[in-house]
């Protein structure tokens, strides 16, 4: 900036000391230098106009360059921030938020404040340094001329006043109705089959058309306005530049300063326009950037999941020696307000225990796992595990000592391994191994080109059903925790993988408490007891055996869903 | 970008006119040094009578630039923000007669990029990109005959750094664009890493790895990070580059200039326009890099936004008027193999095995005023069968008809209209109630909205809800339970009135008794009109003229309820689980 100003000044110099050839002599304290340069004075004063122009590039990049790292590192602080705060957000929270909001909060709307120090808006601190500066050094010239220069500030000032009062309301609209207009578009874009169904497109079409046109008019008076703006301070610039050589021509003539100065000033007065050219240009980056801030802090100051209280009096128990007992204890839940989904349910599983939970859909058996592993907190009653309520257990203890399948096996994208790891960077290769043989899921991991390298692609398109619930198991055994819950997934694989997940659960059960949403008459078969819900309502509890001998709801889910399909069969042989 | 070309000249006369405007704005531009040369030297040679002369013409030129200039960049860029809304309205115009394959390929977020980025790219190319490429050129040439008017071996000198600044920044404009093309790769990727962890919520608070999650997360930030001061390290110098080659310029001019005054060759005067227009130069200079750019930015856009517009729209015949006003109703497939792998019309899909096909010679025919209910498991085919009704998907091999008449025959627009589909999946737009209903036709009175409501058994939600049937649904319907939202379609339906009328498993989420009650008020106000209805509920099915089992896209079984009963075959099985499943259910 030092440099940037000292240019003018050279320039001055120069023609006040070679140029003018006028009778205006030169200060004093010059005499040494002018003896210095000798006959080459032109080409010394060259040599410094040179040397602080090199300054200006090396203050100049540095300046930029400082700027864009702190901020790049700040905002990559401030997306991670984010991501991080997102990651601990309850469930309930993305039962009501599209992901697609989310992704737009940590890319968009951070990105446009990554514009803002993109295109300069940070420098307005550095702007209005050089304007001061020019102005302390056209006062220190000549006083006189400098308030002649500065003529031109005051309607600069109404003007851009103006603008702002205008611009914070228009640009206000404008991010109104481009939203508005996105909205429309995002929203008939995943409806199209419908709006095709119901011949709705002229009317769809004009009403985008109407959105659009809101858009563009308002878009419009910006433009008209933001080139007013830009051609105002265009013309004042050029009108100073008058005012100068009007007011200092005269005190040149009467030899008050030297032409030099007046040349100096005409360059000062350009100068200091220079940086207010682009001021519409920031001032639009700058609103949405501070709009953008907004949401992001509004998504910020979302309440995260409760961390739980780690009761450190009593002695923690290792992860290892948790027992696996769990216990329902009038357990009642809904996730909107009155309209309950689990009511008034009580069960115990001992320690290592099996136990398959059965009912028709929307009879709330999944809901019982989400509580379990505190995705959700029960609206009434209370569960423990361990003879310890949930929610006074640390958050990260109670789900290290729950291993979850679900219904959909979710995989990311990444290797097979960190599939399998989930994060748990200490278990090695052979630990995974043992993993994937115990849960049949070897033979065909070994079939991959790359084994345990070979890359998921999102969701684990590239994997079949059957291979990513095999995968869903290895993941649980490797993470080994005490207890078990499973949603167990409904759709069919062929009979060799049936059997290779046979083998597999029975590999995962062993040793452990288990809570099993059952889909599979063999797993149901297996557990110690069966809980059958109906409507949120806790009704029979028994063995299989014990169950069928009772005929009641049991049975009668039991011919609809887990007998073996036969055709003609009546209900009473199955 | 000859599409692009023709938008453009469209708007010729206002182009014209801005393009007249920027010429002026220039020409004023090119005046104001040679007022400033003559007011200086005018001041050195003692004549000050004549500086209030010139300082008065320079206000002059500067008031009138600021008009011009004024006026360009409003009337150019208003023929940008005009462009770029009717391009919207045309993408979006041919958007609505794209059919679902398209929307298969290119998803909603990627669209909505196009519609927004892309449009904006070339929005920049026709409004600050035509301004700059009529200005740059046009300040080169003014300035270049006025410097070598004053002196020529001078404007040679001076405009050495220049060139030197044009080279560095066309070779920097390269890299730009690659650098910034590789950061907004990476942010794709951030994008997509969030979506995906976030979509995997449940696994990674299961397996407790949400620290490590986050630690992914930092790693693509690092890259994103690196990549940006990347981008920074050529960004950063172009600000200073340009600052300095108009410096090293104005230094030459200044040290050689100097020279030519101190010989009294050339006057202070004209040093000092010569120094200001040489300041004129540097953002033309600067331009001509991003220029360039805009360009290829805007070109890379109008090819992706051609993705949308080349994209083939379904093929249909226009109205011919052969299809008479009054639709009977009959409906037949005859034939019809269907797989979502193959294109219509060939038989790729042939060499996956039969796994491949959706549907595999499936012939059904509905007489007019005609009940048929399809049933069968999940991924039996039984929604594939309705959407190549109403021609949202195509046959690979055999036909649709309706009417006895093809439906690649048919005008789609009349095809839709007079065969009525409610969705698997409830869509309901953000807007009220009335207006969501009232869907298929606009126009429709408030009596048949509310008739239709009610028909719908909509009425005792509409009295819960605070503005009744002005209540505005959030958005995707978010605010209405599956139920509702059900409901609404069906009520939609209704006023749509259409002559064939098709269910897809429309009430899944409505309970048994509801459903029943909402199947018998429909059938009331439909009666005559042709019906296919497909259920995963045999109870709602009973009493269709016609009922067909689908099994692996095969047609296992048809006939009429005591029918099938009597075979004891699939159906019957399935309506024995289902009665039971309904007595559960009711428990």
């Amino acid at each position: 900036m030092g440099c940037a100003l000292a240019q003018p000044y050279l320039v001055k110099l120069t023609i006040d000391l070679f140029l003018s050839g006028t009778a205006h002599a030169p200060a004093p304290y010059f005499d040494p230098l002018l003896r210095l340069a000798g006959g080459h004075g032109l080409l010394m004063m060259g040599f410094c106009y040179l040397l602080m122009v090199a300054g200006e590039f090396t203050t100049f990049y540095g300046q930029y360059y400082l700027t864009m790292a702190v901020a790049q590192y700040s905002l990559s602080d401030l997306r991670i921030a984010l991501f991080a705060r997102l990651e601990r957000l309850p469930l309930a929270f993305f039962d009501s938020t599209p992901v697609g909001r989310l992704v737009s909060r940590s890319t968009t709307d951070i990105d446009a404040i990554n514009e803002m120090f993109n295109a300069g808006s940070l420098t307005i601190l550095v702007d209005l340094l050089t304007l001061a500066g020019i102005v302390a050094i056209m006062f220190a010239l000549n006083a006189h001329l400098a308030l002649w220069s500065l003529c031109a500030i005051p309607p600069l000032l109404v003007i851009i006043n103006l603008f702002r009062v205008r611009a914070r309301a228009l640009y206000r609209e404008i991010r109104d109705r481009l939203a508005a207009l996105n909205a429309y578009l995002s929203e008939a874009l995943s409806g199209m089959a419908v709006i095709q169904l119901f011949t709705h497109e002229a009317e769809s079409g004009r009403e985008f058309e109407l959105l659009n046109r809101r858009s563009r008019d308002i878009q419009r008076t910006a433009n008209i306005y933001e080139a007013g703006l830009f051609s105002s301070v265009e013309a004042l610039s050029s009108v100073t530049v008058a005012l100068i050589l009007w007011a200092g021509g005269g005190e040149v003539v009467r030899a008050m300063i030297g032409i030099g100065t007046l040349v100096a000033f005409i360059e000062y007065a350009q100068k200091f326009f220079f940086p207010l050219r682009d001021i519409s240009t920031k001032y639009t980056v700058l609103q949405s950037a501070l709009a953008a801030t907004e949401r992001i802090k509004d998504l910020m100051e979302e309440v995260p999941e409760a961390a739980g209280a780690p009761q450190r009096a009593a002695p923690r128990a290792a992860l290892g020696s948790t027992r696996g007992e769990i216990v329902f204890d009038q357990v009642s839940f809904a996730y909107r307000p009155g309209e309950p989904v689990l009511r008034d349910i009580s069960f115990i599983v001992e320690p290592g225990r099996k136990v398959a939970v059965v009912g028709a859909t929307g009879s709330g058996k999944t809901t019982i796992i989400k509580l379990l592993a505190r995705f959700y907190d029960v609206t009434s009653g209370r569960i423990l595990v361990d003879g310890r309520d949930v929610r006074a257990w640390d958050l990260r203890e109670l789900r290290r000592a729950i291993g979850l399948v679900q219904q959909d096996v979710m995989l990311f994208s990444g290797s097979v391994g960190d599939n399998l790891r989930m994060g748990r960077t200490g278990l090695d290769d052979r630990a995974l191994m043992r993993a994937l043989e115990r849960s049949q899921a070897l033979t065909f991991v070994r079939g991959l080109p790359h084994g345990l390298e070979e890359e998921v692609i999102e969701r684990g398109a590239n994997l079949s059903a059957g291979q990513r619930q095999l995968l869903a198991f290895a993941r649980a055994l490797a993470y080994d925790a005490p207890i078990l819950v499973m949603d167990e997934a409904t759709s069919s694989v062929d009979s060799e993988t049936e059997r290779l997940l046979q083998l597999a659960l029975e590999e995962l059960l062993a040793d452990r408490t288990a809570l099993v949403v059952a889909h599979r008459l063999s797993t149901i078969e297996r557990a110690d007891r069966i809980l059958v819900l109906s409507k949120g309502i806790l009704r029979e509890s028994g063995t299989h055996r014990e169950l069928l001998a009772q005929g009641g709801l049991y049975r009668r889910l039991f011919e609809v869903q887990y007998a073996p399909p036969g055709t003609g069969i009546e209900p009473s042989a199955a | 970008m000859k599409r692009l070309l023709r938008y453009v000249a469209r708007y010729r006369l206002r182009y014209a006119s801005g393009i007249l405007c920027t010429v002026l704005t220039a020409t004023l531009a090119m005046v104001i040094p040679i007022l400033i040369r003559n007011a200086i030297n005018a001041v050195q040679q003692r004549h000050f009578a004549r500086v209030p002369g010139f300082a008065e013409l320079i206000v002059a030129a500067a008031l009138g630039m600021g008009v011009v200039r004024w006026l360009s960049r409003s009337i150019i860029f208003n023929c940008g923000r005009d462009i770029e809304y009717d391009l919207r309205n045309d993408l979006f115009a041919r958007l609505l007669t794209l059919s679902p394959s398209f929307y298969e390929r290119l998803k909603t977020g990627d669209l909505m990029s196009r519609m927004i980025n892309d449009l904006t790219a070339v929005r920049m190319m026709v409004g600050l990109g035509i301004l700059t490429f009529i200005n740059t050129p046009l300040y080169y040439l003014y300035a270049l005959a006025f410097m070598t008017s004053l002196n020529g071996r001078l404007t040679l000198a001076s405009l050495a750094p220049y060139g030197v600044l044009c080279a560095g920044i066309w070779r920097l404009a390269h890299t730009l664009m690659e650098r910034s093309l590789r950061v907004q790769e990476e942010l794709g990727r951030i994008g997509a890493r969030v979506q995906e962890s976030l979509a995997g919520i449940q696994v990674v608070k299961a397996y407790t790895a949400e620290e490590h999650e986050v630690a992914r997360f930092r790693e693509i930030n690092q890259t994103y990070n690196a990549e940006n001061l990347r981008l920074a390290r050529v960004r950063g110098m172009l600000m200073p580059l340009i600052r300095g080659a108009a410096a090293t310029a104005a230094m030459i001019v200044l040290i050689y200039g100097g020279f030519l005054v101190t010989q009294h060759r050339m006057s202070l005067g004209d040093l000092v326009a010569f120094m200001s227009y040489l300041g004129l130069l540097a953002w033309p200079t600067t331009s001509l890099g991003w220029m360039l750019s805009i360009y290829q930015r805007g070109k890379a856009s109008m090819k992706r936004l051609a993705d949308i517009f080349e994209a083939a729209p379904v093929p249909a015949p226009s109205d011919d008027g052969q299809w008479g006003l009054e639709v009977a109703g009959a409906i037949e497939w005859e034939h019809v193999w269907f797989s979502y792998f193959a294109s219509p019309g060939t038989n790729g899909g042939a060499d996956d095995g039969a796994a491949a096909w959706a549907l595999r010679d499936v012939n059904i025919k509905v007489q007019p005023g005609e009940k048929l209910a399809i049933v069968g498991r999940t991924g039996a085919g039984k929604s594939t069968l309705v959407k190549l009704l109403t021609r949202l998907i195509e046959p690979t091999a055999g036909r649709v008809l309706v009417d006895g008449r093809d439906v690649r025959d048919v005008p789609l627009a009349r095809l839709r209209r007079s065969v009525g589909v409610v969705p698997q999946e409830p869509v309901l737009f953000s807007d009220t109630l009335a207006r969501n209903i009232a869907f298929g036709c606009p126009g429709a009175p408030r009596a048949e909205i509310e008739r239709a409501a009610v028909a719908a058994g909509l009425v005792g939600d509409l009295e819960a809800m605070p503005r009744g049937m002005e209540t505005r649904v959030g958005e995707r319907g978010m605010t209405l339970s599956g139920g509702q939202k059900q409901r609404v379609t069906v009520a939609r339906l209704l006023t749509y009135d259409p002559a064939v009328v098709v269910l897809d498993d429309a009430l899944s989420s409505v309970d048994t008794e509801t459903e029943h009650a909402v199947l018998h008020t429909l059938g009331e106000s439909v009666k005559g009109r042709s019906m296919v209805v497909v259920s995963h509920r045999a109870s709602t099915v009973r009493d269709a003229d016609q009922i067909v089992v689908l099994q692996d896209g095969v047609v296992a079984e048809r006939g009429t309820h005591e029918e099938l009963m009597a075979r004891r075959g699939a159906y019957a099985e399935l309506f024995r689980r289902q009665l039971l499943e309904e007595e559960l259910a009711s428990y």
